[in-house]
């Protein structure tokens, strides 16, 4: 167990020393500020018909300026946008250890691989939910400063629960994008990956195969396309909590047992 | 008899290539194994091997007595090493990298990095980014990680690389108190033959995944090919004085004797020229140099 302490304690020191998690932030915070522009855009037909464009857009996708609409933008980007953040953020804490050759230093140690691969893992959940509740935070605050109506505490948990859901259920499948960084020995292979899984989820969700396919079911789960109980059904969580475990146990099997020649 | 390290019937594959084929090592406990090869000879998969890091096709490896496990465990809290480049964790400082390793080896006592940044001379650039330091020092760097927990056994691949002459000297001279004072066993990979023979108590070279050859390094001395080396002012005529010796032409001109009686009495070869009117006007043994041994030994 100590050794697991030290891990985490390594891993963490790492993620504290590096730019990343303060980049994975701002890069996060976008999705609240677009939230809150399409809000003002939607609140005054004037300055949207002066602004083109963005207010063409902005009214296909919300519609109404209320803080329904707000939280539904804010649930689609965690489904989608934390797909692809948090890949960043576990591609480069499992790839980094090979473009920076650091691999080889954590195979022959007292402290188990086992030990070390959970506590990157540790590290990635909490970076990445803290990430989520981040934006949602930042929300509540944009989404105030803007002064949207529809406000009530019963949407606020509905929301909360939607968007921290989803990003959950994002979590729990980047066990695939750890596997291929480490596979594929550095970034790139986590990033095609992340690309592919997005344009899947994408198709999956389009014909109708959604809630079947483990990578569209974060968007579902978000209520952005509709309500949860029609998009899900128990074989969905029952399938994500699979694809869950046997990226996990892939990632562990492949540090364990793969050659290391980097 | 209890080996240090112990590799029996070592094999790795990839694909068609044999990286190790069928190698044997036996390294006592105590001593200093200098493991020489070309680049590509296979040693840098061997020194994975015995870290675990890569399974091998066939045989087995054993560390300071125990069997390398599935998921590379081994014996590793008594194991220091140093594979192919050193690496570090660019935006953590020195000490920060130092504490990694500390940690990870389940080290309690934080002045262990003081005391391996003291002895390998970079405690001044203790709070300087890893990844801004030379590659002398991201070399000691790598080293101080390798010996930051007192390892009994030491496994290095050439160790040497990128320190200076000075830099050189004072990395010898510590594998050689760690070595002699301590006991530590000290298995290192290098290409620097004569660093290897300044260390190493044994030697093994590997060759196209074959150990070809162990020898210890005190009868390197004498295997080492010896030649009589003749120069005089008509060469032409001097190889015809001696047309009866196994002569050859040195690039230089000279000419160089490789029969035993010409080595054990060149004063023999000396009056047979001043005999024929062609004195040598240089008239030396001399040893084959380590590479030369080495080439010949691997081509």
């Amino acid at each position: 167990m100590n050794n697991f302490f030290a891990a985490l304690w390594t891993e963490t020191l790492k993620m504290r020393r590096s730019k990343v998690p303060l980049f994975t932030a701002i890069g996060f915070s976008i999705v609240p500020l677009i939230g809150g522009l399409f809000m003002i855009i939607l609140k005054d037909p004037e300055a949207a018909k002066s602004m083109g464009l963005i207010s063409a857009k902005a009214q296909l996708m919300v519609g109404v300026a209320d803080w329904p609409a707000f939280f539904n933008i804010l649930a689609q980007a965690v489904a989608v946008g934390g797909a692809i953040l948090f890949a960043i953020v576990t591609a480069w804490i499992f790839g980094r250890e090979f473009s920076d050759r650091t691999a080889k230093e954590l195979l022959a140690l007292p402290t188990s691989r086992e030990a070390i691969i959970g506590a990157k893992f540790i590290v990635i959940a909490v970076w990445t939910f803290a990430l989520s509740l981040f934006v949602f935070g930042f929300g509540l605050v944009v989404g105030n400063l803007v002064v949207i109506p529809g406000w009530s505490m019963e949407l606020l948990q509905s929301a909360f629960v939607n968007i921290l859901g989803s990003a959950v259920l994002t979590i729990v499948l980047l066990p695939f994008v750890a596997l291929t960084a480490s596979m594929g020995r550095g970034y790139l292979p986590a990033f095609g990956w992340t690309i592919l899984t997005v344009a899947m989820a994408q198709i999956a969700a389009i014909t109708g195969w959604g809630d079947w396919f483990p990578w569209s079911i974060p968007a579902l789960f978000s209520g952005a396309v509709g309500p949860r109980a029609e998009q899900l059904g128990l074989h969905s969580y029952v399938i994500i909590i699979l694809a869950s475990s046997i990226g996990l146990a892939a990632t562990f099997y492949w540090w364990r047992n793969a050659d290391q020649t980097r | 008899m209890n080996y240090a390290i112990e590799t029996n019937g070592l094999s790795k594959f990839y694909g068609d290539v044999h990286a190790v084929n069928n190698v044997n090592l036996r390294v006592k406990c105590g001593e200093v194994y200098g493991f020489l090869g070309l680049n590509g000879a296979g040693k840098t998969t061997t020194i994975r091997a015995l870290l675990g890091m890569i399974c091998p096709n066939e045989g087995n490896v054993k560390v300071l007595g125990q069997a390398l496990g599935a998921g590379g465990r081994g014996p590793w809290a008594q194991v220091g090493h140093l594979v192919e480049s050193p690496a570090a964790y660019p935006e953590l400082s020195v000490r920060e990298n130092l504490d990694v390793a500390r940690r990870l080896h389940g080290i309690q006592n934080p002045k262990a990095v003081d005391e391996i940044m003291d002895k390998l001379s970079i405690a001044s650039y203790a709070d300087r980014k890893a990844g801004t330091l030379s590659s002398g020092n991201f070399q000691r760097l790598g080293l101080a990680r390798a010996l930051l927990h007192k390892p009994g056994l030491l496994i290095l691949d050439e160790p040497s690389n990128a320190l200076d002459p000075a830099g050189i000297v004072e990395i010898r001279e510590l594998l050689i108190s760690m070595a002699r004072e301590h006991g530590t066993t000290i298995f290192m990979s290098s290409h620097i033959l004569s660093e290897v023979n300044l260390l190493a108590d044994r030697i093994g070279i590997i060759h196209k995944g074959k150990l070809i050859k162990e020898l210890d390094a005190a009868r390197l001395e004498e295997i080492r090919a010896r030649q009589l080396v003749v120069a005089a002012r008509d060469l032409a005529k001097a190889r015809e004085v001696l047309a009866g010796f196994d002569v050859t032409n040195l690039e230089d001109g000279r000419l160089a004797l490789k029969d035993a009686r010409a080595i054990e009495s060149p004063e023999s070869i000396a009056t047979l020229l001043v005999n024929a009117g062609v004195p040598p006007t240089h008239l030396a043994i001399e040893q084959e140099n380590l590479e030369e041994y080495f080439l010949r030994l691997t081509q």
